[in-house]
């Protein structure tokens, strides 16, 4: 059984019929046109299954199976939105999820990377930060800064840090937050947050998928 | 123009707006002359929302948005526009507007009604997205309920709130949602009673739903963080996809039923 968690920019697949399979990522430009996969979630993935599990159950899920706290608030940085889940003695108090004002923070973050050749893994974390709600508008600060004299390399560390404190904010401001995908590789992003970080990697909804298979779908594994 | 002089102005044909819900002797008297009612809170013409955009500011209550826009559309004789306690400041001074923008009677009223019709269709088996129907439906007529046509049922689910601009999704809940908030005080036909509109059922899952940018955000929001498995949510004029996701997750997640997988 193919399970699949279709990002915007990155897919995340695991196969359940190999013994001790690991989850792996394929960029979603190279994924097959025909490729169908058994259980689907990510807001591409309809397209590519008869069964489809919408993201914030299979967050929460994969939340339940790898968090063991019984308050906590789990944050998805995905490429496009953000969205998160809140527990609270073991059920579901509340979510979120922000697909226009939290829009394109973390595809916009990646492109920077690339435009301006920096390496998030040596940038400090910057003592000051943007005001920004949305990756798109935010990019207007990177070029009004850089223009009044602010190394491009420190503009986009202020542009990231202000990304985290809104994607933090969004989510409650938790004390402890516990952070689901790509961003978790990103210091310069986990750094940023004014929190105690427990970064979870990209797989969360993917060990959401799994569950719901075993659970709901009568997979034996 | 005032009220007691505006029913001699309409003919038995005459097409009559209403954006709220006026006073029950207000309908009552539109039904006696048999007149046609015209919910302008409703979508009822296909036409591009902006078209409202030189008359209220695109940061406001999509459902007077959709009143002013379907009074730009429908051919209407009059309005009758409440404005009470049991509407909101925001149709008080869209009735200003109406005023300036129409050629006809827009006439305000405050509807402080309180005796109770009863809510059957709140707490019956039947798709949330008819309910909704016949409530809102109900608000043109003045005649009682035959609530013996609605048995009550066991609630699984709650949806506290207005009904929304975009009706597709009540879809996404279960036959036995039951309904509170102000839509119970519609069918009630006591919108300006706050302390129905308050209650809420805290034994099972709820959606406290408001407008955007509508006053009564505050209080759903407030409810939402009292009920012990309550979800605030606000929509302005369509349902986007991740909210529509947010609601399946939320039931899922509270056990009511299975509608991802």
């Amino acid at each position: 059984m193919l399970l699949a968690d279709f990002g915007t920019s990155y897919c995340k697949f695991l196969d359940l019929a190999q013994a001790a399979g690991q989850p792996y990522l394929v960029p979603t430009k190279d994924l097959p046109k025909d490729l169908r996969v058994d259980l689907a979630t990510g807001h591409n993935g309809k397209r590519f299954s008869g069964r489809y599990v919408n993201e914030l159950t299979a967050l929460a899920r994969g939340g339940e199976e790898l968090i063991a706290a019984p308050d906590y608030v789990l944050l998805d940085c995905g490429s496009r939105d953000i969205k998160y889940v809140s527990y609270r003695h073991g059920k579901l108090a509340d979510m979120g999820w922000n697909s226009e004002c939290g829009a394109s923070m973390g595809f916009t973050i990646e492109l920077l990377e690339k435009y301006y050749n920096l390496d998030y893994n040596i940038l400090a974390v910057p003592d000051r930060t943007f005001s920004i709600t949305c990756g798109v508008l935010g990019m207007s600060h990177i070029f009004d800064a850089v223009t009044s004299g602010i190394t491009e390399a420190e503009a986009v560390a202020r542009f990231v840090k202000g990304i985290a404190l809104n994607a933090y904010r969004f989510s409650g401001s938790p004390e402890t937050l516990y952070l689901s995908g790509g961003l978790c590789d990103n210091p310069l992003f986990v750094g940023s947050l004014p929190c105690r970080v427990i970064p979870l990697g990209r797989y969360v909804l993917i060990k959401g998928l799994e569950k719901t298979a075993r659970e709901h779908l009568s997979i034996a594994l | 123009m005032k009220l007691e002089n505006a029913f001699d102005q309409l003919r038995p044909d005459a097409r009559v707006g209403i954006v709220g819900i006026p006073p029950l002797a207000v309908i009552g008297r539109l039904n006696a002359m048999g007149v046609r009612i015209h919910d302008l809170d409703e979508p009822q013409v296909n036409t591009d929302m902006e078209i409202t955009a030189p008359f209220l500011p695109r940061v406001y209550c999509a459902i007077l948005r959709t009143a002013v826009l379907n009074a730009l559309h429908l051919e209407l004789d009059m309005i009758f526009i409440d404005v009470g306690p049991g509407k909101c400041d925001c149709a008080l001074h869209v009735s200003t507007v109406l005023r300036d923008m129409l050629p006809i009677p827009v006439i305000r009223t405050r509807n402080e009604d309180h005796a109770a019709y009863g809510h059957p269709l709140c707490e019956t088996q039947m798709a949330l997205l008819e309910k909704f129907k016949k409530i809102t439906a109900g608000v043109q007529s003045a005649a009682p309920y035959g609530p013996e046509k609605f048995p009550p049922c066991q609630p699984t689910a709650g949806f506290w709130g207005v009904p929304p601009r975009d009706f597709s999704l009540l879809s996404l809940f279960p036959d036995t949602t039951h309904i509170y908030g102000w839509t119970r005080c519609m069918e009630n036909k006591t919108p300006a009673d706050m302390e129905l509109e308050a209650r809420f059922n805290a034994e099972v899952p709820t959606i406290f739903f408001a407008q955007s940018f509508c006053a009564k955000t505050a209080l759903a929001k407030f409810l939402a963080a009292k009920h012990p498995r309550g979800l605030y949510l606000d929509v302005d004029v369509t349902c986007s996809s991740s909210t529509r996701a947010k609601i399946q997750a939320f039931l899922e997640l509270s056990g009511v039923g299975h509608a991802a997988c």
